[in-house]
């Protein structure tokens, strides 16, 4: 029993940081249509900014929060730069650019910060592990159950209630009335893009808290995985890419608790297939929608 | 020989054969060079194959295959356990089961059992892949990729794990290599043109039109998937016995990458495109490899830079997007070049009808009878759009239906269709009930339709756009049957001198007139026309008008016509049903319709119709 909570907290903290770079993804394809590789650059390009404020001295939480603002300055980046120019192209044009740019960002980060792994000194107050009674659990856990909870739940209050969260529902409906409706495209989706960039900040946050070390390729697996989960969910829906983050990471998760010893190298193979094999059932998601014919 | 037709066409092989040349010419002065040129040419001969591969699938049904990386992964890993000599394996797979360990096999016994395992997967894997559109097939496949590499990864001992395969006999040659390459490349110009490579490029240019032809774009999509991973395997194979060192990590990402720049770069769905983009950027990353160590330019140094040809490809890929969106051939095919400089215009297509000798395939017997609504509702949400419609349909009987805007028109005829499933009541064409069929299966039943907003398969030609839906229904016809009765149903619509032309760039009016000939390609007993005469002038109304009489004359079909024409409707029908708010207003012949007071109210309000 108890081994199988700690795992539950495990599969939620996994999950919901997937579910957060699958939100950012999903948030960006409602608006624009476009699947971006580049997301996982921003969670590196967060850890560099912390690690780089770190080795400059900067108390411990003063350079994480200024790092999660350089991702969301990134991400707008992103867009002015490489994504405007192809604004309203098709789906594979843009897939293909972001694709482009995540590439050349891999390159200068070999080029300009290096290869190797830059170690980051993660206060042991976040590294170290309660204990409850003769039940441990790793606090990094927690927190990222808590990060996730609290992102999701700013996130759906900012979208409810501000005005331009709620321009930005009308824009995932249907971009073209929104416009019409006098909605500035280009300020949508530049908070989308702002949004987005904090939340893989905080997940490449708490992704290096588990790792503690950031190198030029770590956003490529968790953002690969987020990809899955988003199309499992229905592209574009935020709902969606939660319960697809989290189903992903439950999955990964328990399969490495309970697989036998010989099956242990293939979890993620078996994980991603059984996800790929919800296709079969669910063609457009778990909670996508058929287009209309006319 | 019919059958075999529908998969050859000696257009496509030409075609083939003229790209196949200078390959050859290149090859053959590969011969004598040194082993590094060699290498180079092999490598290419490896990219090629790879994009042909990817090419048939992406390229014919314009889904983005991020997976097909994997089917050359597993290729080069299961062909090169089958040919590494047992020694090496006792030391190097120490997990492989007794009868591989012992065993050594040639390249093409090799080569033979690796397709065939390919083709398994592939199988497997397009079950639930050929189900999905667009950006979510893309990102499935990519889930593939990774499932191939962690497996490969993870299986160490019988694979090596993430350490490089080595020891690889060196079994492909350059002429090897450049005879796996004219292989790959016919069978795909083959296919392309081919009846199921036909279907996929239906469902590529507008998936909702091919299913109202008939056509099973997820079927097609399986065959197209399936045949690409095994030339994509064929690529692994080349790879694995060329180069003899490979690893998984150097089949993952970056290659995938190379890939799609090289397919996307000559222009996705061209053949002669694939062979064009792989040649250009196999010379860049040729140039740039050689950079990559830093040289000098006008005396200046510049340092060693890692990954130059990435940021490389990346630029060509971002630059071919930017300025040339369809890549340098875009859909087209050499002999659409050649045709434009030799200053004729591409071969149109054949212009002969079947002699009488000749055998001229049966078509599909359908049982007839009246297309038949019971209590037909659709709601969408609380919403009623259609509540609980009853109406009977005599096979050549053309019924108007009429009704204000949002009466529920062209969702009675989407559920008549099969592309709105009803919410309840039932549809039965004679006997059968045609309800809840998926509309592919509603088609092939004889029930065609046109759409609203026009929906040509764009991108092909006008040719091909009957002819895809005349392949679906006569299933045992050959491309020279299926050319020639096409021709004669252009010439009875009166467009049979844009036969070349690519549907997208007609007139509007013609635009209508092919989407009725394609409808009436796959000879159906009712015709659902939605807005056949929208948009049009008077001359063309009347054109329209003409044409759809003789059809119902000379062919007995069936129509159910949705216009707001009221003249066309009056004139043209024999009985006009009345919609209003989604209920069955009335049934009636014209001049009673167009009196009735209840009608008159829905289409004009209370006051103005007394007034009228």
């Amino acid at each position: 029993m108890e081994f199988f909570l700690q795992q539950f907290i495990n599969a939620m903290a996994l999950g919901g940081t997937y579910a957060l770079i699958a939100i950012g993804l999903a948030m960006i394809f409602s608006v624009m249509n476009l699947i971006n590789f580049a997301h996982g650059e921003l969670m590196t390009i967060g850890g560099y900014v912390l690690f780089f404020l770190l080795v400059m001295g900067m108390p411990f939480g003063a350079a994480l929060l200024l790092s999660l603002v350089a991702a969301a300055l990134a991400a707008v980046a992103m867009e002015l730069v490489a994504f405007r120019p192809f604004r309203n192209a098709d789906i594979v044009t843009m897939l293909l650019t972001s694709f482009a740019v995540s590439s050349i960002l891999h390159v200068l980060f070999q080029n300009f910060i290096g290869v190797r792994p830059k170690a980051i000194a993660v206060p042991p107050a976040i590294s170290g592990a309660l204990t409850f009674g003769t039940f441990n659990v790793g606090v990094v856990p927690l927190i990222s159950i808590l990060a996730s909870v609290v992102s999701v739940v700013a996130l759906v209050l900012f979208l409810r209630t501000t005005h331009v969260g709620v321009a930005m529902r009308a824009a995932a409906q249907d971009f073209r009335t929104t416009q019409l409706m006098g909605i500035n495209a280009n300020a949508v989706i530049l908070a989308a893009f702002a949004i987005s960039g904090l939340l893989a900040g905080v997940a490449g946050a708490l992704w290096i808290f588990q790792r503690g070390a950031v190198d030029p390729v770590m956003g490529v697996m968790p953002l690969l995985k987020a990809f899955i989960a988003v199309v499992v969910g229905g592209l574009g829906s935020l709902p969606g890419a939660a319960v697809g983050g989290l189903l992903l990471g439950t999955l990964e998760v328990f399969l490495r608790a309970y697989l036998p010893e010989g099956l242990l190298p293939f979890r993620d193979a078996i994980s991603l297939s059984l996800v790929i094999g919800i296709f079969t059932f669910y063609p457009h998601g778990l909670f996508g929608d058929a287009d209309a014919v006319r | 020989m019919q059958v075999i037709s529908r998969y050859f066409s000696r257009r496509a092989l030409l075609s083939a054969v003229v790209l196949a040349v200078p390959l050859l010419v290149l090859a053959a002065a590969t011969g004598g060079a040194a082993p590094a040129t060699k290498l180079v040419f092999m490598n290419f001969c490896f990219y090629l194959i790879a994009v042909l591969g990817l090419n048939a699938y992406s390229g014919n049904t314009g889904i983005l295959s991020f997976g097909h990386v994997g089917f050359v992964a597993l290729a080069a890993q299961i062909s090169a356990t089958l040919t590494m000599p047992p020694a090496l394996k006792a030391s190097s797979l120490p997990l492989l089961p007794e009868f591989l360990h012992n065993s050594q096999m040639g390249l093409f016994g090799a080569s033979a059992v690796t397709l065939v395992c390919i083709a398994l997967i592939a199988a497997v894997v397009a079950i639930p892949i050929c189900r999905l559109n667009g950006a979510t097939a893309t990102i499935a496949t990519l889930g593939f990729l990774i499932v191939v590499n962690s497996v490969i990864i993870g299986a160490q001992g019988i694979t090596r794990g993430s350490q490089a395969m080595f020891g690889i006999p060196a079994l492909v040659t350059v002429p090897i290599a450049a005879g796996f390459v004219v292989v790959a490349l016919v069978l795909c110009r083959l296919h392309k043109d081919s009846i199921p490579g036909l279907f996929a490029r239906c469902g590529r240019e507008n998936e909702a039109a091919a299913f109202a032809c008939g056509i099973d774009v997820r079927i097609a999509r399986y065959w197209a998937f399936v045949f690409s991973a095994i030339v994509c395997g064929a690529a692994g194979i080349v790879l694995a016995h060329s180069v003899t060192v490979f690893s998984a990590r150097s089949l993952f990402l970056e290659m995938m990458f190379a890939q799609i720049v090289m397919l996307v770069v000559g222009g996705i769905g061209s053949v002669t495109g694939a062979l064009v983009g792989t040649a250009t950027i196999t010379l860049l990353t040729e140039i740039l490899r050689r950079l990559e160590n830093g040289f000098h330019v006008f005396g200046l140094a510049v340092p060693q830079i890692f990954g130059l040809t990435t940021i490389g490809l990346s630029l060509a890929i971002l630059v071919v997007l930017y300025w040339r969106r369809e890549g340098l051939a875009g859909t087209r095919e050499i002999e659409d070049f050649l045709g434009r400089i030799s200053g004729r215009k591409a071969p149109a297509a054949p212009m002969r009808t079947p002699s009488p000798t000749e055998a001229v395939a049966v078509p599909v017997r359908r049982a007839t009878g009246a297309l038949t609504l019971v209590d037909v509702s659709k709601a969408y949400g609380g919403l009623l759009a259609v509540d609980k419609v009853s109406l009977t349909v005599n096979p050549g009987e053309v019924l108007g239906l009429i009704g204000p805007n949002g009466s529920g028109k062209t969702t009675l005829l989407g559920c008549i269709a099969g592309t709105h499933p009803v919410s309840s009541g039932t549809i039965r064409l004679g006997g059968e009930t045609i309800s809840g069929l998926p509309a592919f299966a509603v088609a092939r039943h004889g029930i065609a339709r046109t759409f609203q907003t026009i929906r040509l398969f764009s991108r092909l030609t006008v040719l091909q756009n009957v002819k895809a839906a005349m392949a679906q229904h006569r299933r045992s016809a050959g491309q020279r049957e299926l050319d020639g009765a096409s021709m004669d149903l252009l010439r009875e619509m009166g467009i049979e001198t844009l036969a070349g032309r690519a549907a997208g760039t007609l007139a509007y009016g013609q635009q209508r007139r092919l989407e009725v000939a394609r409808a009436l390609a796959s000879e159906p007993t009712f015709l659902l026309l939605d807005e056949p005469a929208a948009g049009m002038n008077e001359a063309e109304t009347a054109d329209l008008l003409a044409t759809l009489r003789r059809l119902v004359t000379e062919r007995g079909i069936g129509l159910i016509i949705v216009d707001h024409d009221m003249h066309l409707i009056v004139n043209l029908c024999e009985r006009i049903a009345v919609l209003n708010k989604g209920e069955l207003l009335k049934v009636g012949k014209p001049l009673d319709v167009t009196r009735d007071a209840a009608v008159r109210e829905a289409y004009l309000g209370r006051r103005s119709a007394a007034n009228v």
